[in-house]
């Protein structure tokens, strides 16, 4: 690995320097006190020192409005959709939302691979960044440090006038290439930046956990503070839920079949035409939230598939923290299992 | 981190196929069956139980089960409850006209394990529909297996399915076809009751029954009751399960059971599979 | 090829206006991009703010409107029985909104300060949705109605089809766009429990949802008051709030 020195000073001429390879995509401010990742169009107005973006960079392979097809009503025919897939570089990405990514490349490759994402996601360089966690950052208890480069091709590391790069990848050697404006590797003491926010158990026992909290009276607590506004699944990294709808244009003649993000907090999202909902209430909607992202991918997997970016906590109206159920049901869990641990299990659940 | 799209075909997902509308009965006010053929009489190569996703153009999508057996070819049939905004629009449509196709998808029953068995078909309501494929893959293969028992449950007379089907079924002296109503009418002089009511008369050699269950969301638990006390093992229970679907192909999220995708793991189950799964039943 | 889905015939449509600004037929008339594209489809044959005549009969009849006076319950049983469909045209005419506002005081004290010493002329009665009197086939929420619900249920009419009821909240609408949340800018916002369908048009200009859509179905709405109460709002404030569109649906959230 190749290590070098990027000066404050110089970060704009870097980002021209990417700007010349293909289309940047970084964080940008958003209205008042928000972040989000867009397209650069001045070198100036990328902001690498961030919290967190509003919506993660899953918004350029999993688009919350796509387009499936096009047909046309009179003929009864349709067109299929070119999907873009241009030389991308991801500028200024956190370890956790890369991590996200990755989590995504599994679901649109098991099973059925989904060629829509997948091919928007070729032709795509990472360069990461470290973070200053804040009071909602949580991903160092799901495995994640802020310098974890899984999946990155190159990482810059923050020290105090300046970013450590890492080149990691050929990728990343090609793209460095030719940027003469940086300097020796600086001397740092190895970072390992630490979290408030925490979960109390290791992650590996959550799915345990998950196993004994079907019941528990935390889901009925959490329902009582919840308004089911869908905030937290539409603002996860990955969550990937899609709706698919038909529209028309207003000649009646031509139309379009979308799919949009959808989210399993939202009222009508297991309702079928019949007038069934299989999952009516909120607390029912809560627990499989918390499923999705501790028990029933991690089963599979081996792995959390929440990646600590703390943006459902972070955007919910209500304040409610996915960290404090966790680790309330953790609390029940050690109450209720552990120190009974010697009598058999049916007594317990 | 290099991900290959050259593996697997991209229409499969998302595009539809073209077929063709090539024949209509109306059986109910409600429900209507169709025979679909798709380009160039192409098989659909379905297993019994499993469900496509049919298509209009400006109204959607929405996933049916297929009714015909394997053995049909050259076209296979659905029969639709008008219920929703595809349905009520498919029932206005006419012989030549056409509607996407994408499938077959899902978990069929796993009919080559139910060889020389024999087999209990329990069917309430539209939950008949699916299992017609299975009943006339039994039909076509009759030799294969055992006994063909059918039990067919409705609310009323007039919402029976297949009537035509239901006087050979009854005819047939290889299949013991029972049949009843919630509520009869004056004519009606068949068994009233709900559909357990036909389970305690049976004799079944338990060991070597496969009961196959389609019906609504209520009906299974009281089945399932009926079936237990009867003493037929789990282990030879299957039934189908409706959830929202919209993609077809487990990304969608809507049909998710628990860590199970409808779509793909069902819609038919093996019900030692599904017992202890919450949300299931 | 058969056009099977394509519609054959124009409808007939009709307008009509009750209690209310006539801001929502008024927005209509606003559609200039698309009015051609519509009158391709329809023929009006009633309209009060655009022509003069009168018809019998039609496919559809949009009414904006609450219903709060006595002729108002005989005009809409009229106009039901004419229209094959029926559709509420606004918040006024499709949940009471600002007019239901009244129904919180005595009516009798209502007609007393609005109409002095004549009110013996002007019978009133608790301002109502459509749907408190007639069959309500289908909803355009909104003040004034929201134009792409209104194209969307129009499109969906003149195909035959039955147009998408909206049922999650505009906090959906206002992640899709990726806006950033009012209440990190300091502001309180209904968009939580408020009925989607206006593509969070207020928020994505920086005003706050006052919840004219109503509220989501099965609304949590003690939930609600806390998130505006821990926002900064007094109890009182927070049911004022909630109340200015959603005062018939809702009159007694707060007792």
């Amino acid at each position: 690995m190749k290590r070098y020195n990027l000066l404050l000073q110089n970060i704009p001429d870097f980002v021209k320097h990417l700007q010349a390879q293909g289309e940047v995509l970084a964080p940008h401010t958003k209205g008042d006190n928000s972040f989000s990742f867009d397209k650069v169009t001045d070198a100036n107005n990328v902001i690498l020192d961030y919290n967190r973006t509003l919506q993660s960079i899953r918004k350029f392979f999993l688009p919350p409005t796509e387009r499936l097809l096009n047909y046309s009503l009179t003929e009864n025919t349709f067109t299929k959709v070119e999907i873009e897939n241009n030389q991308r570089i991801f500028l200024g990405v956190h370890s956790y939302d890369m991590q996200a990514v990755l989590k995504l490349d599994f679901n649109f490759s098991d099973r059925t691979p989904e060629v829509n994402y997948l091919k928007r996601r070729e032709n795509c360089t990472f360069i990461g960044v470290s973070f200053e966690p804040d009071d909602f950052h949580f991903s160092r208890s799901v495995g994640i440090t802020v310098e974890a480069t899984e999946g990155f091709d190159i990482f810059l590391n923050r020290h105090e006038n300046g970013y450590e790069v890492q080149v990691l990848t050929e990728r990343g050697e090609g793209i460095i290439k030719g940027f003469n404006a940086l300097e020796n590797a600086p001397e740092l003491a190895e970072t390992n930046r630490q979290f408030k926010n925490k979960i109390k158990f290791n992650h590996n026992r959550l799915p345990e956990v998950m196993e004994q909290s079907w019941k528990s009276p935390v889901w009925d607590e959490v329902a009582k503070r919840c308004v089911g506004c869908g905030t937290c699944n539409l603002v996860c990294p990955t969550c990937y839920c899609f709706n698919v709808v038909d529209n028309v244009d207003l000649s009646l003649k031509d139309g379009s079949r979308d799919r949009h993000w959808d989210g399993c907090m939202l009222n009508s999202f297991a309702a079928v035409a019949g007038g069934e909902n299989f999952r009516e209430t909120l607390a029912s909607r809560q627990r499989h939230r918390i499923y999705r992202k501790f028990k029933y991918i991690t089963d599979k997997t081996g792995d959390p598939w929440c990646v600590g970016c703390g943006r459902c906590a972070a955007y919910c109206t209500a304040d409610i923290s996915i960290v404090e159920i966790i680790n309330q049901l953790s609390d029940e869990f050690e109450q209720n299992y552990l120190r009974k641990s010697a009598a058999p299990a049916e007594q317990i659940i | 981190m290099t991900l290959s799209t050259q593996e697997h075909n991209p229409r499969e997902l998302y595009y539809p196929e073209m077929a063709e509308i090539t024949a209509i009965k109306q059986y109910t006010e409600l429900e209507k069956w169709y025979e679909i053929t798709l380009p160039g009489g192409r098989d659909l190569e379905h297993q019994p139980g499993q469900f496509a996703i049919f298509s209009l153009f400006g109204i959607g999508e929405a996933a049916i089960s297929i009714c015909s057996a394997p053995s049909k070819k050259g076209a296979f049939d659905i029969c639709v409850r008008k219920v929703g905004m595809l349905t009520e629009k498919l029932h206005q449509l006419e012989i030549g006209q056409k509607i996407g196709v994408r499938g077959p998808f899902g978990t069929g029953f796993p009919v080559a394990d139910f060889k020389g068995k024999d087999i209990l078909i329990i069917g309430g309501g539209i939950g008949i529909v699916p299992l017609r494929s299975l009943i006339n893959h039994v039909i076509d293969n009759r030799d294969d297996f055992g006994r063909l028992v059918i039990l067919y449950g409705a609310k009323n007379p007039q919402e029976l399915l297949f009537p035509d089907e239901l006087q050979k079924w009854n005819d047939d002296p290889r299949i013991e076809y029972q049949v009843t109503v919630d509520q009869g009418s004056p004519e009606w002089q068949g068994n009233t009751g709900v559909i357990t009511t036909l389970i305690p008369g049976l004799d079944l050699d338990l060991d070597n029954t496969i009961a196959a269950i389609v019906g609504p969301p209520i009906m299974y638990k009281f089945v399932l009751m009926a079936l237990k006390s009867k003493r037929l093992p789990d282990e030879n229970i299957y039934m189908s399960l409706e959830r929202r679907m919209k993609c077809g192909v487990g990304k969608c999220g809507h049909c998710q059971i628990n860590d199970s995708y409808v779509c793909l793991d069902g819609p038919v189950y093996h019900f030692p599979d599904i017992k202890n799964l919450p949300e299931a039943i | 090829m058969t056009t099977q889905t394509a519609p054959k015939t124009k409808i007939k449509i009709a307008y009509f206006d009750f209690t209310s600004c006539e801001g929502c037929q008024l927005n209509k008339l606003n559609l200039e991009n698309h009015i051609l594209d519509l009158l391709e489809h329809v023929e009006i044959v009633e309209f009060r703010e655009a022509m003069d005549d009168k018809a019998d009969s039609y496919d559809v009849a949009f009414i904006e409107g609450s219903i709060s006076t006595p002729t108002c319950v005989e005009r809409i049983h009229d106009i039901r029985r004419r229209a094959k469909i029926l559709v509420a045209l606004g918040s006024c005419a499709s949940i009471g909104g600002i007019n239901a506002m009244k129904n919180l005081q005595p009516i009798e004290d209502v007609r007393e300060i609005v109409y002095g010493e004549d009110k013996y002329l002007f019978p009133t009665l608790p301002a109502m949705p459509l749907s408190a009197i007639v069959k309500v086939d289908y909803e355009i929420h909104g003040c004034p109605m929201s134009i792409p619900e209104f194209l969307q249920v129009f499109k969906a009419l003149a195909m035959g089809k039955a147009p998408i009821k909206p049922d999650s909240p505009v906090c959906v609408e206002c992640k899709l766009r990726e806006n950033e949340c009012l209440f990190d800018r300091g502001m309180v916002c209904l968009g939580p429990i408020t009925r989607s369908g206006c593509d969070a048009i207020c928020p994505s200009f920086g005003q706050f949802c006052t919840g004219c859509r109503g509220l989501v179905p099965n609304p949590n709405k003690n939930a609600m008051l806390d998130i505006l109460t821990d926002h900064g709002l007094s109890l009182q404030e927070a049911e004022k709030r909630l109340l200015l569109f959603n005062s018939y649906q809702h009159p007694d959230t707060f007792k």
